[in-house]
């Protein structure tokens, strides 16, 4: 057994993936191994260091919190259903189902745009009929 | 089963029952009283999946919109701590999944507190760095293993990649790490 297969395990060593023999032979490794053994401990450092930046708090930037509670005063209330969150949900979902479309030029457009700019059209389109037929309906007059 | 190195996170007391259901029957206010109290652990999350602050906001408010809506199905068998932290996470990862990311001018984040003890030689300021130049596959999944302890096949789920992937992206994030550091502190 050479450094690089111990060299390998490494990482699953200080992820706890090795059974218990592994780990023995391991060990039997690093106690008469300082390349191994060094190796470990860089690693280990990283981890470390990694763990310890995870309780760090990041300081948001001011006016955070009140541009969320703006943005939440637009929506509905939470839990009530409308036809824009519905919409919205379905939109999102096809997002993540059909992810985006290319664009000539390299450049990519979400599927739930396209859709949601269809969906908007359309509307419009309804709208202006209705208004029409209305105006129709009112000539007589 | 909240993640290892959630401990900090965990000990921010969670709102009270009432402030809940005031927050999620719409009560603005008392939904931004919640926002004071989590965004630093929100923000954090965000930015630490995302590597800049403008992705970092933009995904940090996701996650609060997305908690938002979600409230009046929050249940209490999990702390609420704990569920926001997993939304903040989902919603950074779908964020950078999802967005294209802004270059942005190196920037060191703004740490609420004292100088973090990170080890030997080792800066936030060059940690943070040596993250943010970590390619998204390797940075968000060694993200999520190392700096928040979380399962690899959590992980696998959060990132949708296929779980042996997943490991050789953190085994590949931690090596990347550990040389940019070391040769970092001999320059
Ligand atoms: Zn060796």
């Amino acid at each position: 057994m050479d450094c690089s297969y111990f060299g390998s395990r490494l990482n699953l060593y200080v992820d706890g993936e090795l059974g218990y023999l592994e780990v023995a032979e391991l060990q039997g490794h690093l106690s008469f191994c300082p390349d191994c053994a060094a190796e470990l401990a860089r690693l280990s450092e990283v981890r470390g260091a990694l763990a310890a930046w995870g309780e760090v708090e990041l300081a948001p930037p001011p006016g955070f919190a009140e541009r969320i509670a703006a943005a939440a005063a637009q929506e509905a209330r939470p839990g009530q259903a409308t036809v824009g969150r519905v919409v919205g949900g379905a939109l999102e979902a096809l997002d993540d189902a059909l992810g985006r479309i290319p664009l000539p030029g390299g450049r990519t457009v979400p599927v739930k745009n396209v859709l949601g700019y269809g969906i908007a059209a359309t509307a419009v389109i309804i709208q202006v009929e209705r208004f029409l037929r209305r105006t129709r309906e009112l000539k007589p007059l | 089963m909240p993640p290892s190195n959630f401990n900090k996170w965990a000990t921010l007391p969670d709102p009270t029952p009432a402030e809940l259901a005031r927050a999620a029957a719409g009560d603005v206010e008392a939904f931004k009283t919640i926002v004071e109290r989590y965004k630093g652990m929100v923000y954090s999350v965000a930015y630490n999946v995302l590597g800049n602050h403008t992705d970092a906001e933009d995904a940090a408010q996701e996650a609060f919109l997305r908690c938002y809506r979600k409230l009046p199905q929050y249940r209490s068998e999990a702390a609420f701590s704990t569920w926001l932290f997993r939304l903040a996470l989902t919603a950074s990862v779908d964020y950078q999944r999802r967005e294209r990311r802004r270059p942005e001018p190196v920037e060191a984040p703004d740490i609420a507190g004292d100088e973090p003890e990170l080890g030997d030689g080792i800066s936030a300021a060059m940690l943070t760095a040596a993250l943010r130049d970590l390619p998204d596959d390797y940075r968000v999944p060694t993200v999520l293993r190392d700096i928040y302890g979380l399962p690899y096949q959590e992980i696998a789920d959060i990132t949708a990649r296929p779980l042996g992937t997943v490991k050789v992206m953190v085994h590949r994030g931690r090596a990347s790490l550990r040389l940019r550091l070391q040769a970092e502190r001999e320059s």
